[in-house]
């Protein structure tokens, strides 16, 4: 026993020997000790049960083909026989090419090697090179590149690409949602650049407020985003009945204590802030929280968390898609400021009435009178044709410059924009994302007499927004071509005085889908890659 | 006398036919060495002898047909007699393509076998050359 222990390490196992001889090899044998169906080579078959059979799945074994002449084992039923019997043949197989292998002096060329059997000297470099999930003949090369990449600087900046959790020092920066149920759970990643909004259940009572780490501020600022601290950018102090107070000092961190029975400065919501520039590298983070009160009888509480990302000396617009348009959501428009395009770093004013910087559109009211409205608008939301209007009342006394003055100004709005965002996430800085809006006017023209100085008015604004499906077949992407707003007037004939009239006024919005008909792209035909190793004329060249 | 001549005409067109022969016969080696390396296994350390003894060859041969060219011709037997010694190890070469190659397909027993008749042919009508060069 002492002496089998000793040689054992010396000892390599090996594998089973190949089997080379084409009479015992059979590959259809699959069951042991039992008869494989129509399976002719099968040692375990009996005579018996080859007169069931009714063909033989392999009918031929050999060894590799390519060699002059080998041998071949033919195994074939003989179904005229009563009952049909197996026939085995043993022949010599003659390859007629003349490019066949008449000899090899190269032991290992026509059959696999037998791999390397795993011992503790060996075992590093064989999970080295076979451990990962793919094979490589150099695998050192790759190995250093992966090597240094991964230095694990806390300095370095790291670069983020989207949808890549966010680091921490000792982990990754959470933000607990609810997995399968609602209760929260803690091992959410943030992704870089996916805005989150997450609400779930925590179970808390006030006895165990304090020895509960997820529902005190530190818990979420704790962990700094590699080089970046998380500040705290407010507090808003939520009381029993919901009153929110927003706190001055937001230095002080508060963390839950048990108050008269309640336990106060319980995180309610957290709601993170990054910063990133458009490297990827994130360069602030700031921390917005609720705190509240729990009463003694609360068993648990519901938690929201928030994240969201701004890029670096940009305000935060709501994107309308990413990046096409996404149906129901507001079109964006702005201005060009003046003196472009001299001073690049001036951005565009998206000064609309709504300060979003969206197109808009007349609101209907529920009294239709146009002058009484004072400019109620509403966005116009990509995808949904809109009209609205109102009745204008003429009387004999309003003056027809002032009135038609009055209704522009109705119909399109305080600041109508000239430029609309062709897709949705257009910066505001990148010109050529930004499509123009086309004005036309139309005027009814009656009959050309004398009258001609009688002014026209104002009397519908028809927005029509066409736009193309942009990008790949799988996943189009709405992308706005062309806005035309067309203003259309009639002459406003002078009334005689007393009497009055009522005309309606309507704006509409349509969109229309101008996409070319899809195009399939073929890939490239492949081509046959012959070449000769880089080293065929070794030791020559 | 002009007419007694020495110098073997059928040996002259024998060295004739092989320098053809040759060039057939390296070209196809080679060929052949290129699409076994790419149609079987063929690791470089039993790559680089083969191609270097076809080399070899090649150059052995070129030297062998000029030496027994020279001596026919000019009726000398010390170029015929060196041409006799380097085809000894032209035949050794020739039997290493034949036997002990990594791979020896057909075509190849066929190339090497004619090539090895051809030797064998030179060989005697070399001998009879030179027998009749000394007397």
């Amino acid at each position: 026993p002492q002496e089998t222990r000793a040689a054992a390490p010396a000892r390599t196992r090996r594998g089973p020997a190949p089997v080379t001889d084409v009479a015992k090899l059979c590959v259809c044998d699959l069951l042991v000790a039992q008869c494989d169906v129509n399976c002719c080579c099968d040692p375990d078959c009996s005579a018996a049960d080859f007169s069931l059979f009714t063909t033989c799945s392999v009918p031929i074994v050999t060894g590799d083909n390519r060699l002059c002449s080998q041998k071949a084992a033919i195994y074939s039923l003989d179904v005229e026989a009563n009952p049909p019997e197996r026939i085995f043949k043993l022949i010599d197989q003659v390859n007629p090419s003349i490019f066949c292998i008449h000899t090899t002096n190269y032991k290992q060329a026509l059959s696999f090697s037998s791999p390397e059997m795993p011992t503790s000297e060996n075992f590093d470099q064989l999970l080295k090179e076979f451990g990962s999930a793919a094979f490589s003949a150099e695998p050192d090369s790759w190995n250093m590149n992966t090597d240094a990449q991964n230095p694990a600087d806390a300095n370095e900046t790291y670069r983020y690409e989207y949808g890549v959790p966010i680091q921490t020092v000792d982990a990754f920066l959470r933000l607990p949602s609810p997995v399968v149920s609602s209760w929260c759970s803690d091992a959410n990643p943030a992704a870089f650049l996916v805005n989150q909004a997450t609400k779930c259940t925590r179970s808390l009572s006030v006895e165990k407020c304090g020895s509960i780490q997820a529902v005190s501020m530190l818990f979420y600022i704790n962990s700094s985003i590699l080089a970046v601290n998380i500040t705290v950018q407010s507090v808003v102090i939520q009381s029993l009945n919901g009153m929110q107070t927003s706190l001055n000092g937001s230095d002080v961190l508060r963390l839950p204590m048990i108050l008269d029975e309640l336990c106060i400065n319980v995180v309610l919501g957290v709601s993170y802030h990054i910063t990133y520039t458009d490297a990827g590298e994130i360069i602030e983070a700031a921390a917005s929280f609720v705190l509240g009160a729990i009463k003694k009888e609360a068993l648990s509480i519901q938690q929201s968390f928030e994240i969201s990302f701004t890029q670096v000396n940009t305000k935060p617009v709501p994107l309308s898609g990413n990046p096409g348009y996404v149906v129901g959501l507001p079109v964006r428009a702005g201005f060009r400021p003046q003196g472009y395009p001299f001073p690049v770093e001036i951005l565009f004013a998206a000064l609309n009435t709504n300060k979003y910087g969206q197109l808009t559109i007349l609101q209907s009211t529920s009294s239709q009178d146009c002058l009484e409205s004072q400019g109620a608008r509403t966005p116009i939301l990509f995808g949904y044709n809109m009209v609205s209007g109102c009745k204008l009342r003429i009387t004999a006394a309003m003056k027809c410059q002032l009135l038609a003055q009055t209704l522009l100004d109705l119909l399109k709005g305080q600041s109508f924009p000239e430029y609309v965002a062709s897709f949705g996430n257009s910066q505001a800085h990148n010109v050529l994302d930004w499509v123009p809006i086309t004005h036309l006017h139309n005027s009814e023209q009656r009959i050309y007499n004398a009258f001609q100085s009688s002014c026209q008015i104002p009397v519908s604004l028809e927005i029509a927004v066409k736009w193309t499906k942009y990008g790949s077949l799988v996943n189009p992407q709405a992308r706005i071509v062309n806005v035309t707003a067309t203003i259309t007037s009639t002459i406003l004939k002078q009334l005689p005085s007393g009497r009055e009239r009522t005309i309606p006024i309507t704006s509409s919005v349509v969109f229309s889908d101008i996409s070319s008909p899809a195009e399939p792209g073929y890939k490239a035909w492949p081509t046959i890659n012959a070449k000769l190793p880089f080293d065929f004329f070794f030791p020559f060249v | 006398n002009t007419s007694h001549q020495l110098s073997s005409l059928p040996l002259q067109i024998l060295f004739y036919l092989n320098g053809i022969y040759y060039i057939f016969y390296f070209l196809a080696t080679l060929a052949m060495i290129v699409y076994k390396s790419e149609v079987f296994s063929y690791p470089d350390d039993f790559l680089a002898p083969d191609l270097a003894l076809l080399l070899i060859m090649a150059v052995l041969e070129v030297l062998r047909l000029y030496l027994g060219s020279k001596g026919n011709l000019t009726e000398e037997e010390a170029p015929l007699g060196l041409s006799l010694a380097l085809t000894v190890g032209s035949v050794i070469l020739s039997v290493y393509f034949l036997v002990w190659q990594t791979y020896v397909l057909r075509a190849d027993v066929v190339i090497n076998a004619v090539l090895l008749f051809t030797y064998g042919l030179e060989s005697v009508l070399k001998v009879v050359a030179i027998a009749a060069f000394v007397s």
